[in-house]
């Protein structure tokens, strides 16, 4: 049933074409979900519709200081602290890993944990909740 | 071992990914079938399309699946091969994964085990190296602790030295001597250090190699006990040990230091009695050169050689499994021209390297001469965390170093991967720092220069500029349009979004 030469040519892709500046640019476009993504002049980005999302580009700043959010995909390696634990801004909450790469996820304030959604070696989807803190005023 | 029947008709791949791919289209060629043992998650692969039959071997965790000894033997059986190549990573330096496919009967497609043990382990190679006579990092690891003593050594290796503590790790009890005034201090606040996290002051004392390149000598021994080395890959452009760009011929060595890298590495190869593709990592500073350690496998950068030498590493050494090989005599391995690689990572740039999985959408690559693309993904693939982010290879090749780099820029700027953001923008970065064009750039290359890839807003500002800005605006007009022509009812296939547009 598998033909050697079976690949597949990228169906969700449309090729745009426009100028700009006096020049043709041919670029090309896809969409995926509430993403958008664009290709043009050895570029390639999306735009996410909604808004709730945090974009690709940059960390966000309007999360929650109070939450620790998983960054991607990935499995929980270590909790570094327990509940009713203070931590510091800064300092390493969780440790998870991803495509055999450890990433360290830090609180964004100072603060005591209330509460901890996850279990070492569970493994968790993007922006799920994993740490909750009160945040010292 | 039974001599007399190495026939190889059915081989089994205990790898994924591009690798997988690559050991399809060799087996192809020599009209070999392949079974490619995979994990649960990985049907929808490049590689899972390709293979002529597939066993699945275990749920997605490679410890599961790709790591499983067990697993990956029965798989091979199951499947009815008469071989197994295990790729690179996962199992392929393991000892007793290639004993276990020999007692199983099968042909283990690599180094025989015991030169896996005695060239790839840390402590035995450091004997084999030092009966190869091949150079080490110089240091000091005596008895004799007290600090005159350790000071006169510091001395004699040559500022800057690097002391640690012996029983230490993950940068405690670490420093960094760059003279002779401040040794006795540094090496007493490393001893305390040392006493303190370890429970033990004693320190030893090595060469600090601050400016040191990544040179890597290829070797290949085929089982009558000949080997050559094919030259040599620079691949300074590394972050956290990880690889990113490699390169074939450094453009650092002198055709002596080659000549005595490449013979050092083939010394090394003999005392191992070692059989098949295997690469010698050697540090080089200062025109001296220092082993660091030996890769008893096919390594991920192998096309690079094979461009610039016109041979074809994994067919050797399924040739050479099947007993059906002799290796190149080394005189009629000349380079000629240059080579590049660029690994394409699922990860954003912009956001320090963080993983970046998902579907993907669509991907291109921008075929032409002198080009490769090693590719384990296309569109409708999903990108999983489960392992290594690495989705595809650009190798490119031309007549000079200068005009290969030129070739990438072209490539990458026209590969296009949706649905994942990938290293693209940083790896043009790279190829661009006047450090990299002009052959200086050392294994501390990424670490000084792109501390946090390219987060920051000047990269992102060079991402979003007046030109993509409008052509997002013209892409959401064309789509508009073929959305308006279409509620019109003239065609209701042509949704801009799902027309199949194929590319030339």
């Amino acid at each position: 049933m598998s033909s050697p030469t079976q690949l597949s040519q990228s169906p969700a892709m449309t090729a745009v074409e426009f100028e700009f500046e006096g020049r043709r640019y041919k670029g090309f476009v896809a969409r995926k979900g509430s993403d958008t993504w664009y290709h043009v002049d050895g570029r390639t980005w999306k735009e996410t519709t909604n808004t709730r999302r945090r974009s690709s580009a940059g960390t966000s700043t309007l999360e929650d200081p109070g939450l620790v959010k998983a960054p991607m995909p990935g499995k929980i390696v270590k909790l570094m602290k327990a509940v009713g634990a203070e931590v510091k801004a800064g300092e390493v909450v969780v440790v998870m890993e991803a495509m055999k790469m450890e990433y360290t996820l830090k609180s964004a304030s100072d603060g005591r944990i209330t509460e901890i959604r996850c279990s070492v070696g569970e493994q968790v989807s993007l922006g799920t909740e994993l740490v909750r803190l009160e945040i010292n005023s | 071992m039974n001599m007399k029947d190495r026939r190889i008709q059915k081989l089994a791949i205990a790898n994924r990914g591009e690798v997988a791919v690559r050991i399809i289209h060799a087996c192809r060629e020599l009209g070999i079938r392949t079974v490619l043992l995979h994990s649960e998650v990985d049907q929808a692969t490049r590689a899972w399309r390709l293979a002529d039959e597939r066993v699945c071997i275990g749920p997605a965790p490679s410890a599961e699946s790709y790591l499983n000894i067990e697993a990956c033997v029965r798989g091979a059986l199951a499947g009815g091969a008469d071989a197994v190549h295990p790729g690179f990573g996962f199992l392929s330096e393991n000892a007793a994964f290639a004993r276990a496919v020999i007692d199983a009967g099968l042909i283990w497609v690599g180094p025989p085990a015991d030169a896996i043990e005695a060239a790839g382990d840390k402590i035995s190679a450091k004997k084999l190296v030092a009966d190869a006579q091949a150079p080490t990092v110089p240091g000091y690891m005596g008895e004799d602790q007290r600090i005159e003593t350790l000071v006169e050594q510091a001395a004699r290796i040559g500022f800057p030295v690097i002391v640690k503590a012996a029983a230490g790790g993950g940068g405690r009890g670490m420093k960094v001597i760059r003279s002779r005034s401040e040794a006795p201090d540094l090496i007493a606040s490393a001893q305390r250090e040392g006493q303190a996290a370890f429970g033990s002051p004693v320190v030893f004392l090595e060469k600090y190699l601050d400016r040191a390149k990544h040179i890597e000598v290829q070797v290949f021994g085929d089982f009558t006990g000949e080997v050559s080395y094919l030259m040599e890959r620079e691949c300074s452009v590394q972050r956290r040990h990880q690889k990113i760009i490699e390169e074939a011929l450094s453009p650092s060595l002198t055709p002596e230091l080659r000549r005595a890298m490449g013979e050092a590495a083939v010394r090394l190869a003999e005392k191992a009695k070692y059989e098949s593709a295997g690469t010698v990592e050697f540090l080089l500073q200062d025109d001296k050169f220092y082993f660091l350690e030996m890769n008893t496998r096919l390594q991920v950068e192998h096309p690079v050689t094979e461009m610039v030498l016109g041979v074809d590493l994994v067919k050797a050494q399924i040739l050479n499994a099947a007993r059906a090989f002799q290796v190149w005599p080394q005189e009629s391995l000349q380079a000629r021209g240059h080579s590049i690689e660029c690994r394409i990572y699922a990860e954003d740039a912009y956001a320090g390297g963080l993983p970046s999985t998902g579907l993907l959408v669509g991907t291109h690559w921008p075929e032409g001469p002198g080009r490769r693309f090693e590719v384990g993904v296309e569109a409708g693939d999903e990108v999983t965390p489960f392992y290594d982010p690495m989705i595809a290879k650009v190798i490119v090749w031309d007549e000079s170093r200068l005009r290969a780099i030129r070739k990438m820029q072209s490539v990458l700027a026209d590969s296009v991967v949706m649905g994942v953001e990938t290293n693209i923008p940083f790896l043009r970065e790279m190829l661009a720092h006047p450090e990299f064009t002009e052959g200086r750039m050392t294994t501390q290359f990424v670490g000084q220069h792109f501390p946090e890839g390219l987060a920051g807003a000047d990269y992102l500002a060079r991402r979003h500029n007046d030109l993509t800005r409008a052509f997002a605006n013209a892409a959401k007009a064309q789509a508009s349009r073929v959305a308006g022509e279409a509620m019109g009812g003239s065609d209701p296939t042509r949704s801009v979004w799902s027309t199949p547009w194929r590319l030339m």
